[in-house]
């Protein structure tokens, strides 16, 4: 491999930082710093474009791998790599996080240039995540994604903040350390952390169920599954916009990610020794999570505890163990990354305009903001799973897999596509429709950066939706070498 | 006949002492300049000549190597250090050349505690170190609390002392012999009299439960004295506890095994929990160092596993941050005095970029997130530890760091986060400035290029 285009694609946004951190702060403007901050990150968009163009489809294994060795006493190694089931998610952040930054360009006024620099570390870290083939450099990034993350949430949150970035920092720090004790017991076995040759190791049974639970503990934090996902809320309801859609565009994924990546391949006794659990803890995530989103008074939280259920969709389909459902959950989970990370910048939209993240504080809002209207329908009908958007694609998939694994489960899973429904029309129609309130008439509808952004992610959406193969025959091969 | 060869680097200090002294008596103010240009030149000697100079002994090539590093640790530590304490010292108006010369006792005992093969010569360092530290506790003689300081650790510092030689005095009665390497059938009294030395060890380097005098002497010392305590001659009184602990096989003991796993794991605990509540930055860091400790001793527990390169590169690291802290702190001062307080740390941020990002360096470093050194500290001690099948005590240490993280993480939000209350004089001093900035790259560059660091302390051990 003569260019080195994964670790251009993590020094990119680093070495962009490093820039803006020495020029100084007093003689630019905040709008400079977006602006330049911008440049960066579409360059680093463009330049993961070529990552589809170049890969090879019809090969397994990784491309465009990279190999450095970093402590040789230690036999860890700097080794990178991709496939099919990472380039899309490398897509999806570097597709991201410009977005982020032009939703905030008017809401984050002060300390702007520290806000770029940590999007910018963020964005390095999380592709660090997806491109890593070696386990101590995975968990490397996967931990540092953390420190951007707790910074952006504490210095621009709302007034709750500190107890919200707190909650999500140590939750998340809690599960991986467990996962750190499990790597460093896998690589003393294995004798190195390279991720092809430990799914080739069978443990002994009793330690693989231990293994599994240490992994399982850092991931299901992530993803966020059923007991463990208490700090979502809060952090999604004080994080600032931007925040907010790379936690729920990108970050959850990365645990997701990690079940396909790591989980499955290494533990494959364990995973089917576990399943009956992550089954149900899955189901109550998807109803229960409904029925509580279903009470809330807060567009924020309501949006994020249907996070919490449209990731229950992923882990069960991860864990059906098939094509399908690994294919439906994949496909879900970036659908995912598309809706809700729209649904959270609808919120933003009206938040900064009205200062209100209370449901009932709106109505009628179609009267004044028809744009806006239109472009919450379409993320709206795609996160409920109309056909034709990419939201049905997944939760159709998953279904369809759970039947041979148990009517039962198909129950439950559908009915979280009814619960998913309710919700989401009922935030819906009390937004938009109903009495103008007076203090709404003089809202502003979208403006022009806005609705580029909407239509941009509405595009995708609709395009995955009707064209599902785009994505399929990227991820196919790679999702059936990791099945067992 | 005994052979002068082996001790140049203690007869150097020696030397340094007297013309310190002498010169002392004539021009007070070269004996910075004087000493910062000795301990330069005993670095070069040692990393040119280090290993030539114990030729001539018996001992084994590693044991050799292991005094040359740490001895060339402590001596960049005492340049470094050297050059950070005039300021502080003059700004309480403290400073006399005297301060130095305890400096240089404390670092003559450390040398001479690190290469000692016999119990006696181990316990003249170790006193000699001591004693100058109950001194430069007590330096601020007019304040209170540094005066308690200093009577505080004498007293608890005597007390160990005792437990130290009694323990010597029994292993002396069972086996005939001071010398250490020299202890192959053990009787239970010799065993009680190993875990008396161990536990006057133990207290040096403020291991939990021996721990108690911390918090209170960090708190109560001018600050530059407390940067002291906790680098220095910990290293020293650490690296003799490991070698105690390597050349009488205590792992093969199983009763002083067990002590010594306890200690281990009470170290981790009380690190954390005591620093939870803490409002003084100074007893904070006092805890913390509690739970690092634990860390070490995990490290040296395991050293069977990648011999000694863990625990050097763990002791290296925290060297490293602990100067940088204590370089900031000692450069911010309060209207009314020294700056104490957690609180009085708010918004840094808005006050000083360098210092600001440099403390966010050290403790995300401290608290073992990467990418920062103090990650691959703590993961090539676990590592070491969970292939030596230690493996409650890594989870126990995993799950402390997460505690850790979480006080750690205060600090940083009173930097980040909150609106600053009481102005921070900055005291703009260059070299305090120079040494912060250069241990937070070091800590990052180490990350990403650790190759230099290793390979020294892999060509020491080959």
């Amino acid at each position: 491999m003569s260019f080195p285009i994964l670790s251009l694609l993590i020094l990119t946004p680093i070495i962009g930082a490093l820039t803006l951190s020495l020029s100084s702060s007093t003689q630019l403007k905040n709008k400079t710093i977006f602006l330049s901050g911008l440049w960066i990150t579409t360059g680093e968009f463009l330049l993961s474009l070529l990552l589809p163009i170049f890969y090879d489809k019809s090969k397994n294994g990784y491309q465009f791998i990279e190999f450095h060795t970093w402590f040789d006493k230690f036999d860890i190694n700097y080794y990178v790599g991709v496939d099919g089931v990472s380039i899309p998610l490398i897509l999806l952040t570097t597709f991201l996080v410009p977005i982020c930054l032009l939703c905030s360009i008017n809401s984050i006024q002060n300390r702007a240039k520290e806000f770029v620099i940590y999007f910018l570390l963020l964005e390095s870290f999380i592709i660090g995540v997806f491109v890593s083939i070696d386990l101590v450099i995975f968990y490397v990034f996967f931990e540092a994604v953390l420190i951007p993350m707790f910074l952006i949430i504490g210095i621009w949150g709302g007034e709750n903040r500190l107890y919200a970035t707190f909650k999500f920092f140590l939750y998340t720090l809690a599960g991986s350390v467990l996962m750190l004790l499990a790597i460093i017991y896998i690589i003393s076995k294995v004798k190195s952390g390279n991720i092809e040759l430990i799914s080739d190791f069978t443990f002994d049974q009793q330690i693989e169920l231990v293994l599994f639970l240490c992994f399982f503990a850092s991931f299901a934090v992530k993803v966020p599954m059923f007991p463990f996902h208490t700090w979502l809320p809060d952090a999604h309801v004080q994080a600032p916009t931007s925040g907010s859609v790379i936690l729920a565009g990108v970050l959850l994924k990365l645990g997701a990610y990690g079940f396909i990546r790591l989980s499955l391949p290494f533990f494959e006794y364990a995973s089917i020794y576990f399943q009956p659990i992550i089954f149900a803890l899955s189901c109550v995530a998807i109803v229960y999570t409904s029925i509580v989103a279903l009470r809330q008074l807060d567009m924020k939280k309501m949006i994020a505890y249907s996070s919490v259920a449209h990731m229950g969709f992923v882990t069960i389909g991860i864990f059906t163990l098939t094509q399908d459902g690994i294919n439906g959950a994949y496909f879900q989970m970036i659908s995912h990354g598309i809706v809700s990370a729209a649904l959270f910048l609808i919120v933003g939209v009206v938040y900064e305009r009205h200062h209100t993240r209370m449901i009932s504080d709106y109505s009628g809002v179609t009267n004044v903001m028809p744009k806006y209207s239109f472009f919450f329908m379409v993320f709206m009908l795609s996160s409920v799973g109309l056909p034709g958007t990419s939201g049905f694609v997944g939760e159709f998939l998953v279904i369809m897999s759970t039947i041979s694994v148990s009517v039962y489960l198909t129950f439950f899973t559908a009915i979280g596509v009814i619960l998913g429904a309710s919700y989401m029309l009922l935030l819906y129609k009390n937004i938009n429709f109903g009495d103008l309130k007076s203090d709404i008439k003089q809202l502003a509808d979208l403006t022009n950066i806005e609705i580029f952004y909407f239509s941009c992610l509405a595009f995708l959406t609709i395009l995955l939706g009707i064209y599902p193969k785009l994505l399929f025959e990227m991820i196919n091969k790679s999702i059936s070498l990791s099945i067992i | 006949m005994i052979n002068l060869f082996q001790f140049i680097p203690e007869i150097f200090i020696l030397s340094l002492i007297l013309i310190t002294l002498c010169f002392g008596l004539f021009n007070k103010d070269r004996a910075i300049s004087l000493n910062t240009s000795g301990f330069i030149l005993l670095s070069i000697l040692l990393l040119n000549y280090g290993k030539d100079f114990y030729s001539s002994t018996q001992m084994s090539l590693n044991t050799i190597n292991l005094f040359v590093l740490s001895k060339i640790i402590l001596s960049i530590g005492s340049i470094v250090f050297i050059l950070l304490l005039k300021r502080p010292l003059k700004n309480e108006n403290l400073y006399r050349y005297e301060y130095v010369l305890f400096l240089l006792f404390a670092i003559l005992g450390s040398f001479v505690l690190i290469s000692s093969n016999n119990f006696l010569t181990a316990f003249i360092g170790l006193e000699l170190q001591s004693l100058s530290l109950y001194l430069m506790a007590a330096f601020n003689t007019k304040n209170l609390s540094s005066n308690e300081a200093g009577i505080k650790y004498f007293s608890l510092g005597a007390l160990s002392s005792g437990f130290l030689l009694f323990g010597i005095s029994m292993i002396y009665y069972d086996t005939g012999s001071f010398n250490i390497q020299n202890l192959d059938n053990f009787t239970a009294i010799s065993e009680i009299g190993l875990s008396l030395v161990l536990i006057s060890l133990f207290f040096k380097v403020s291991a939990a439960p021996f721990h108690i005098w911390t918090p209170d002497v960090y708190e109560g010392s001018p600050t530059i004295s407390t940067l002291f305590f906790a680098t220095l001659p910990k290293f020293a009184s650490l690296i003799f506890l490991f070698r105690v602990y390597q050349e009488l096989n205590i792992s093969d003991i199983k009763s002083l095994n067990y002590i010594f796993q306890m200690v281990c794991a009470i170290s981790l605990l009380v690190g954390v929990y005591g620093a939870i509540t803490q409002k003084v930055i100074k007893r904070l860091l006092a805890f913390s160092s509690i739970n690092h400790i634990g860390f070490m001793l995990l490290g040296i527990m395991s050293y069977q596993f990648m011999s000694e390169g863990t625990l050097f590169f763990y002791l290296i690291i925290y060297l490293v941050t602990t100067f940088g802290i204590f370089a900031i702190l000692l450069n911010l001062r309060t209207v009314d005095g020294e700056f104490t307080k957690i609180s009085q740390l708010n918004g840094l941020r808005f006050t000083s970029n360098s210092k600001s990002i440099s403390m966010l360096v050290f403790f995300f470093s401290l608290a073992g997130i990467p990418p920062f050194a103090g990650f691959f500290a703590k993961f090539f001690i676990l590592s070491a530890s969970i292939n030596d099948g230690f493996i409650l005590l890594s989870i126990i240490a995993v799950l402390s760091s997460v505690i850790a993280a979480f006080y750690y993480l205060t600090i940083i939000k009173n930097m980040f986060f909150n609106k600053s209350e009481i102005e921070l004089l900055d005291d703009n001093n260059k070299t305090g400035k120079v040494i912060f900035i250069s241990s937070g790259l070091i800590i990052t560059l180490f990350f990403i290029y650790p190759d230099p660091l290793i390979n020294l302390v892999d060509n020491l051990f080959k």
